[in-house]
């Protein structure tokens, strides 16, 4: 085509510049490859590492001709036979549920700032992301005070209680209860589901809504077949950058549990990896077994990216 | 002089004979091409025994010296102490934060503390030779380990004459480093039970002939807890089972211990807890917890009123009249790293340290008790350092003595992954 050959011959008249736009990339890449690639295959190099013999502790072993799969091996062999399967099945109920509630409650308030709020939304934003001006561990100490058995939530429910002369006993919320773990979940994630959701919302162009309706659909009609559609992939993303994190959460059950009943796979990383001295390649396999797992969820996410994206263009 | 261990160091690995097959299953994971479940299973043969290091693990009843080696020698008597920064490698929270200056003032030289968190970091970041530091306060359990690996040089006693002047004779002579070759004592301590008088009946505890039984009392259902930390509770439960030594306990013994701790999950809705002793008692979250003895200490400042009410205690099942089970007694170390450029100015500031004033000092603001012959428990509980209902907390000389004190040493890593893994049993709820 003549167009591609005019534009071949303008950069071979400027031939030294032709590295010029793709070396934007290179911070870029150099990050990548610092704060990526290499401390994964420190990953892998640990988990099919070695012991040291006087330290008793994993070693790694650069060389992937050394590699050694043993605990890797039995790391799978523990998730589908052994403790670890009963953990993976409930991190991954409570992420779903904890995601479920994030869409059930996250989506009606980001339909609501970015079409309702008029002119207030930034308000509604910004109020919204006030809370994590705050530090996650603070606001899930603070919790940890609220729900504590003589903190404010239960004297709150006992004079409420005392009202209508009702007979009743506090719970204790903090002595493992999965309700509270998903809650807590909840709470320290859905502002990241908003968000994204919001910006997904809010790029839906006016007219096509209108258009919707000139053409005789109803409200719900209009909200099932147009914004739901534009605004699924939203919904994904938001579900992506919350879920990623939940999966290798542990100081959310650490900190408004540590019962065993409510024990995540991240816990059980964390204690190889922090608590033993010869455990830190199983701590290596498991996070491997993870990054698998949620590499299995981006391919899905990506995948339903690029179809709506070539459906868009069709 | 013993050969260093290291010397005879070949990587496992690199014995085995590896086949084509071996190398595309190492190829394929490496591209995350990721291959099937089955296969993967297949190409692990079995981990052939790691010759592990012949480790110098001393019991009060049998002391052990650690090795010394020709490439490790002492410094010579009579340096200078060399020009500042010194610095310091300890756990976080674990030195009194006026004692720094002081120190520093006292010793002429600016002082830097670096903190972990845990001991395996500190392991880690010490035996990969990435970080310098001069003094490393390491448990007594890992002092072998670090004797063997290099990690620390011996001590020239010249340069702390505080040692024999004011330590214990038990823990100046320590049976984990005969003639404090290689360390120096910092603080001590006992890993008991913790409870509330007025949130647990003291009976339940007190005069039981096994104390740690009140860990399956279901009477404190939702209100029990232990240490976030395994070494720490496989050991109870082994107590609880009647197991005399849990270093020496057998797989069978292990695997009864799990059971018993996967029971507590639906018996007492068991919590595992780290803050559990010195911040959930006082807080109420826990009637009874299980607790190391300078983190009871510490429980009087955590009182959500500010004011200690006095209805803690503490008891080392041990020492607890018609208790014939054991418990956990230990001490942490100063070291002078093999590493550090200023042994001399090390080694001044260890005898610092070891001055009673010093130590009084930072006992304040630490909790853990320092082993020094000055301050007993009277002079501690009369001078108003501790309120009388924790003076039980305190660690007696003697108590190094008594058969019922039992000293846990490192776990190889087999026994390691047989403890890890009835943590795990007890871990995974129901």
């Amino acid at each position: 085509m003549p167009t591609n050959l005019a534009s071949g011959a303008e950069y071979a008249t400027v031939g030294q510049k032709r590295w010029v736009w793709p070396g934007f990339a290179l911070p870029g890449v150099l990050w990548l490859i610092l704060l990526f690639l290499v401390p994964f295959y420190a990953v892998f190099a640990i988990a099919m590492g070695q012991l040291d013999p006087i330290l008793q502790r994993a070693t790694p072993e650069w060389n992937p001709f050394y590699w050694d799969l043993t605990v890797i091996g039995e790391a799978f062999a523990e998730l589908f036979g052994g403790q670890l399967g009963v953990i993976a099945l409930r991190t991954l109920a409570y992420v779903f549920i904890a995601s479920l509630i994030c869409v059930l409650v996250g989506y009606p308030v980001a339909y609501f700032v970015s079409r309702r709020a008029g002119r207030w939304r930034w308000l509604w934003l910004l109020l919204i992301l006030a809370p994590f001006w705050i530090n996650y561990l603070m606001r899930m100490m603070s919790w940890v005070n609220l729900l504590s058995p003589d903190g404010q939530v239960n004297r709150w429910l006992t004079t409420i209680a005392s009202w209508f002369s009702i007979d009743f006993v506090p719970p204790d919320w903090l002595a493992g209860n999965h309700v509270v773990v998903i809650l807590g979940l909840v709470y320290g994630y859905i502002p990241f589901f908003i968000l994204p959701l919001f910006a997904a919302l809010d790029r839906i162009d006016e007219a096509t809504l209108e258009a919707s309706r000139d053409l005789g659909a109803s409200n719900a009609q209009t909200f099932w077949r147009v914004t739901w559609p534009l605004s699924r992939n939203g919904v994904l993303g938001g579900l992506v950058i919350i879920m990623l994190p939940m999966f290798g959460d542990y100081y959310t059950p650490n900190l408004l549990s540590g019962s065993p009943r409510t024990r995540m796979y991240g816990n059980t990383i964390d204690q190889f990896i922090n608590q033993t001295t010869s455990g830190g390649a199983v701590g290596a396999a498991l996070t491997i077994i993870l990054m698998i797992f949620i590499a299995g969820l981006m391919v899905y996410y990506l995948r339903s990216i690029s179809r709506a994206s070539q459906e868009a263009r069709e | 002089m013993a050969y260093h261990p290291r010397e005879n160091w070949i990587p496992q690995n690199r014995k085995r004979v590896y086949t084509r097959r071996d190398f595309v299953q190492r190829a394929a994971l490496l591209g995350i091409a990721l291959p099937v479940l089955p296969s993967l299973l297949a190409a692990c043969g079995d981990r052939e025994g790691q010759e592990s290091a012949e480790l110098a693990i001393g019991t009060p009843a049998s002391p052990v010296q650690q090795p010394l080696f020709d490439d490790n020698p002492a410094i010579e008597s009579g340096l200078e102490a060399e020009a500042g920064p010194l610095l310091l490698y300890n756990w976080e929270d674990y030195l009194n934060p006026e004692t720094i200056p002081l120190a520093a003032e006292a010793l002429g030289v600016d002082i830097q503390v670096t903190t972990f968190v845990n001991e395996e970091e500190a392991l880690a970041r010490l035996s990969s030779g990435e970080v310098q530091f001069d003094v490393w306060f390491p448990t007594s359990q890992r002092v072998p380990v670090a004797v063997a690996a290099s990690l620390i040089q011996p001590l020239n006693h010249d340069y702390l004459p505080n040692l024999q002047a004011n330590v214990w004779p038990q823990l100046a002579d320590p049976y984990y480093d005969q003639a404090s070759r290689y360390t120096v004592p910092y603080v001590t301590y006992t890993t008991g039970i913790g409870w509330r008088v007025d949130l647990a009946d003291s009976a339940d505890i007190e005069g039981q002939a096994n104390p740690w039984d009140v860990f399956w009392n279901e009477k404190y259902s939702g209100m029990i807890g232990m240490l976030d930390s395994f070494t720490d509770v496989i050991p109870v439960a082994l107590f609880h089972n009647g197991v005399a030594d849990p270093s020496q306990a057998t797989e069978a013994e292990l695997v009864a211990a799990g059971d018993a701790l996967v029971e507590l999950i639906d018996l007492v809705d068991i919590r595992y807890r780290i803050d559990g002793s010195y911040a959930g008692l006082p807080e109420g979250r826990y009637a009874i917890h299980q607790a190391w003895s300078g983190d009871l200490v510490n429980s009087q400042y955590f009182w959500p009123g500010g004011e200690d009410e006095g209805t803690t205690r503490y008891l080392w099942p041990a020492k607890s009249e018609g208790s014939t089970t054991k418990g956990a007694i230990s001490s942490d170390t100063m070291t002078v790293l093999k590493g550090s450029e200023r042994p001399a100015l090390a080694h001044a500031f260890l005898n610092y340290m070891l001055d009673e004033a010093n130590a009084l000092k930072n006992f304040e603001y630490v909790g853990y008790q320092p082993p020094q012959n000055g301050l007993t428990s009277e002079y501690l509980v009369s001078e108003e350092w501790l309120l009388p209902h924790l003076a039980p907390a305190l660690v007696a000389p003697e108590d190094f003595e008594l058969d019922s004190a039992w000293v846990q040493g490192p776990l190889d890593a087999a026994t390691e992954a047989l403890w890890v893994e009835q943590w795990n049993r007890a871990n995974s709820g129901g």
